[in-house]
């Protein structure tokens, strides 16, 4: 007994956070899976079990369907404009020396101010007759756009937001990883008469591979979870056509209080996410090993 | 490396094309929560205000308490670092730098939360926060996000980097697991503990998801929780009004970079969150 407590005295140091990983990770994981196997809402007050009936009801509901495709939209077209754009300008800042402190800042701010207040602003820009971009639009003699109040502009007018509030949190992660490039490889690519792209293309971009993996796995779980603005923006609207699915889970669980529908999708939303990570251990795993050693 | 005219102009305008770009909406921000209702309805782009109105301060002042929500929101922030740091530090340690049974799986453990943000399994812990009664308490707002992976992975991989002859060093000194700790690795880990402070503070002072589900009170509620309020009780009508209340909710971080900005940028490009 006593050998077995020696062998463990090291989980002293770990114990306490594994507790709280437990109370508010795992064990929610857990129960939300159980649940998602029982009938819980506002007809039936105590959960009961009804096998995969959640799971069947949100396969004929066109509205889980929508959520899912604005999703994959929003989570797609939202990652790779993003990295690309500030990889290029990590790039652009890493080689200008003056004025470099004022890009940094004025494309990083939006990241620093909260979510809520970047979604109050930007429904003012949005905003049909007051906004800037509007009254902009009439100035140079354009219709003027739904922006938020339409449902084939919704989801879009969000991705934008969200690529102006995302860029300078990535843009400043590749900056510090082109901190470990060495400048030598660049002279000696110029010297052996390397143009501008070829020497980004040459050495940055292999060189960054594990910058990028960072920023990729960052970015999705960034794009998968949003729901501030959405919530204070358009609800999901108008029409569900910007609901995406943890929206969905909140509406759910929230306002339909459906506790077992909510729950099957958390379910659905987890799953994808463990499937994820083991796509990118899958795919990366050796190199993730490698840089953790 | 010589570079040509035309590359250097070409790199600065795009440059200071995406600045202004990027800047626009916090200086229309800005200027808004100057003006008078009035000057916004004549619908002139104009930058400066006619008549600067100091006074749209006093009066979202009046309007929600902001000022509670101002403190709910720092205690929250600082309650959250403290915690994380007590809880990162020791086992960040012993991911680096002990042995134990057990210790790759726990470490995946840690490591996978990363992948699993509050957000995505927000019904269960709503229901947790109900069953311990956490509900409309600040220690409510904090519990959930004092274990951090994300924080543990960073700072085992500078815990590793540090040669192995100081530890030898410091134990032939009789210094044992906490002293080592506190003498040796904390101060010269200090770059990536800054980083990691400052992007905790920024993701809480943000946070706006979990606050909402479980505060129904002003008492404890957090300053994005009382703009979204604020929001839906003006309903769009008064934007000068809005606008100075969202001004007010960024100022603080905003402010609170600008102090550090150069420790801020330094540590974050040194440390370097690499991949």
């Amino acid at each position: 007994m006593k050998r077995l407590i020696f062998k463990f005295r090291y989980y002293l140091f770990i114990l306490p956070g594994l507790i709280f990983l437990g109370v508010f990770t795992y064990y929610p994981i857990i129960w939300a899976t159980d649940l998602s196997f029982k009938r819980w809402n506002l007809l039936c007050p105590k959960p009961k079990f009804v096998g995969l009936e959640n799971y069947i009801k949100l396969i004929h509901n066109d509205v889980f369907w929508l959520v899912l495709k604005n999703t994959a939209i929003f989570v797609t077209v939202s990652i790779f404009p993003t990295m690309f754009f500030a990889m290029v300008l990590a790039i652009l800042i890493d080689e200008r020396m003056k004025g470099r402190v004022y890009y940094i800042y004025s494309i990083f701010y939006p990241t620093l101010i909260p979510m809520a207040a970047a979604a109050m602003l930007w429904v003012y820009i949005y905003s049909p007759n007051l906004g800037i971009l509007n009254i902009l639009l009439a100035k140079i003699g354009l219709p003027k756009l739904g922006w938020l109040g339409s449902s084939k502009t919704s989801l879009w007018a969000l991705i934008i937001m969200t690529f102006w509030k995302n860029l300078g949190f990535f843009m400043l992660i590749y900056l510090a990883g082109l901190q470990n490039i060495s400048k030598d490889l660049y002279e000696a690519a110029y010297l052996d008469g390397a143009g501008w792209w070829k020497r980004h293309y040459k050495i940055t971009f292999p060189l960054l591979g594990p910058t990028t993996l960072f920023v990729f796995i960052t970015a999705i779980i960034l794009t998968f979870r949003v729901f501030d603005q959405i919530n204070l923006m358009t609800e999901g609207g108008p029409g569900n056509s910007s609901n995406v699915i943890v929206y969905y889970i909140f509406e759910n669980g929230f306002k339909f209080i459906d506790m077992g529908i909510a729950s099957a999708l958390t379910t659905i939303l987890v799953g994808v996410l463990l499937i994820l990570v083991l796509i990118i251990f899958g795919i990366f795993g050796k190199r993730i090993t490698y840089e953790m050693e | 490396m010589k570079e040509r005219k035309y590359e250097i102009l070409l790199k600065s305008l795009t440059l200071h094309i995406v600045s202004f770009i990027m800047i626009l909406p916090f200086v229309w921000l800005v200027s808004t929560a100057l003006k008078s209702p009035e000057e916004v309805f004549t619908q002139h782009l104009t930058l400066l205000p006619k008549k600067f109105m100091w006074s749209n301060f006093p009066a979202i002042m009046k309007a929600a308490p902001f000022d509670i929500y101002l403190l709910n929101t720092v205690i929250v922030c600082a309650g959250i670092l403290a915690i994380q740091l007590i809880l990162v530090i020791p086992a960040a340690y012993a991911f680096a730098r002990l042995n134990f049974p057990g210790k790759g799986f726990t470490f995946i453990l840690f490591v996978i939360q990363i992948m699993l943000p509050l957000e995505a399994i927000i019904i269960p812990n709503y229901l947790i926060a109900k069953a311990l009664g956490l509900l409309n308490t600040r220690i409510g707002l904090i519990l959930p996000f004092v274990a951090s992976g994300f924080g543990t992975f960073q700072l085992r991989q500078t815990f590793k980097q540090i040669p192995a002859s100081l530890e030898d060093a410091a134990r032939i000194d009789g210094a044992g697991h906490f002293r080592f700790i506190w003498y040796v690795l904390i101060p010269l880990s200090k770059p990536t503990i800054i980083t990691f402070s400052l992007i905790s503070i920024a993701t809480h002072w943000n946070d706006y998801f979990w606050p909402l589900i479980i505060t129904e009170v002003d008492r404890v509620r957090t300053l994005t929780i009382g703009l979204g309020m604020f929001l839906q009780q003006e309903s769009g009508s008064d934007w000068t009004l809005l606008m100075a209340a969202t001004l007010y909710v960024c100022l603080p971080i905003i402010v609170l970079f600008l102090i550090l900005q150069r420790t801020f940028i330094k540590s974050f490009l040194t440390s370097g969150i690499k991949g």
